[in-house]
């Protein structure tokens, strides 16, 4: 009897073990810029509750697609990080940019569709899993 | 959350209270601890069953039990729950092989869900042989509580954030997308070890629901919901010890 309760426990640690928790590189990237692309807004990150967020969030245009591009950019380890477009600094009304990919360094991030920029005014790094928010930018 | 505690009793007291003076033979009773694994979730439920056996030869058995079954998870996706909304029907039974309106769903992402839920279930059985089983049950009516948590609702393409999802308080089983709540159901195969002792191999179909408390989504008829479900196919294994 104990053989059977060791193999059922045995089998449910690995059962619920192996799903890998979804986390932002800790390593530095250098994404290049596309140097053709146009400046269209800009803005500082403040820190947004949770960690430490710095760095600057730039929407270049190119082509009739948008990009955002994270430079000098930082920000504090936590899990599940996401880039939001967002139309208020909290992420109620956003656009999920994707996964964050590096906690530092400058990343690039293609945006999907027109998003009218007067509307959705913020960078957001926002930890999805736990609703709490770690940096926010207003463009100008 | 007073009101449910009191219930937990009247629950295990219905349940239980048939047949207790029947000969033990024609009773198969016992008490099962089953854990079921999924995409990115997990349920554990400790049940008690107690079922009669059925017909001349007593192969078949059949009964009513208690299942506490809690379920966790992270990121999972529950649609719009509605049956009016969900189906091509609202008729019980048949809603079960009715169209799929899709174009009616919304997306709400739970974040990080996990519920207990205290339902009634009845337990169906058939003994091949001395060692071999196989059965199915589901759970009928009970109640559910659990964490909030927030979530994500995606609709047509736009994405809000719910602050505070929780989970549907009250279970029943509807048939379908007429369910509410949240209901446990397993196909299982079952092998004794020895007179007390039996294990498990199960197939679970789990139902889930949340409900949105800041956020709506606007139907195409203009209605506001916010009840989504999720249906869960989760694989597991169990051990039983019978009375």
């Amino acid at each position: 009897m104990k053989k059977v309760f060791s193999l059922l426990f045995t089998a449910g640690i690995l059962l619920t073990a192996c799903k890998k928790e979804k986390t932002s590189s800790t390593g530095v990237s250098m994404d290049p810029v596309d140097t053709t692309a146009a400046l269209k807004y800009r803005a500082a990150f403040d820190n947004g509750g949770y960690g430490t967020t710095t760095g600057i969030a730039k929407i270049y245009s190119k082509a009739g697609a948008y990009s955002l591009v994270l430079d000098s950019f930082s920000v504090s380890t936590g899990p599940d990080l996401h880039v939001y477009l967002s139309k208020e600094m909290q992420p109620i009304n956003f656009i999920d940019v994707g996964l964050l990919k590096t906690t530092s360094g400058r990343q690039v991030y293609n945006i999907n569709g027109m998003p009218d920029f007067m509307e959705y005014k913020y960078a957001l790094i926002h930890c999805q899993q736990y609703n709490h928010l770690f940096g926010s930018a207003k463009f100008y | 959350m007073k009101k449910y505690i009191l219930l937990i009793p009247i629950l295990f007291s219905t349940a239980f209270s048939f047949g207790q003076n029947k000969a033990s033979g024609k009773i198969n009773q016992f008490t099962d601890l089953a854990g079921a694994v999924g995409s990115s979730r997990g349920t554990v439920a400790l049940s008690y069953v107690h079922n009669w056996k059925l017909g001349k030869k007593q192969k078949w058995e059949a009964g009513l039990g208690a299942r506490l079954t809690t379920a966790f998870g992270t990121k999972q996706e529950h649609t719009t729950a509605p049956a009016r909304l969900a189906r091509g029907t609202t008729v019980p039974f048949v809603i079960v092989f009715a169209e799929q309106k899709t174009e009616n769903w919304d997306t709400l992402t739970v974040q990080r869900p996990l519920v207990n839920s205290i339902n009634i279930s009845a337990n169906f059985g058939y003994n091949f042989s001395q060692q071999w089983s196989a059965g199915f049950n589901i759970d009928l009516i009970g109640f559910t509580f659990g964490r909030k948590t927030s979530a994500i609702l995606t609709s047509n393409g736009v994405t809000q954030t719910e602050s505070v999802a929780k989970p549907a308080s009250f279970n029943a089983l509807l048939t379908g997308d007429l369910d509410y709540g949240n209901l446990n159901s397993e196909f299982f195969i079952k092998y004794k070890l020895n007179n007390r002792w039996s294990i498990r191999g199960i197939y679970q179909f789990y139902f889930s629901e949340y409900k949105t408390t800041t956020i709506k989504q606007i139907a195409p008829d203009g209605t506001e919901v916010d009840r989504f479900r999720q249906k869960g196919n989760n694989f597991g294994a169990g051990i039983s010890y019978n009375f």
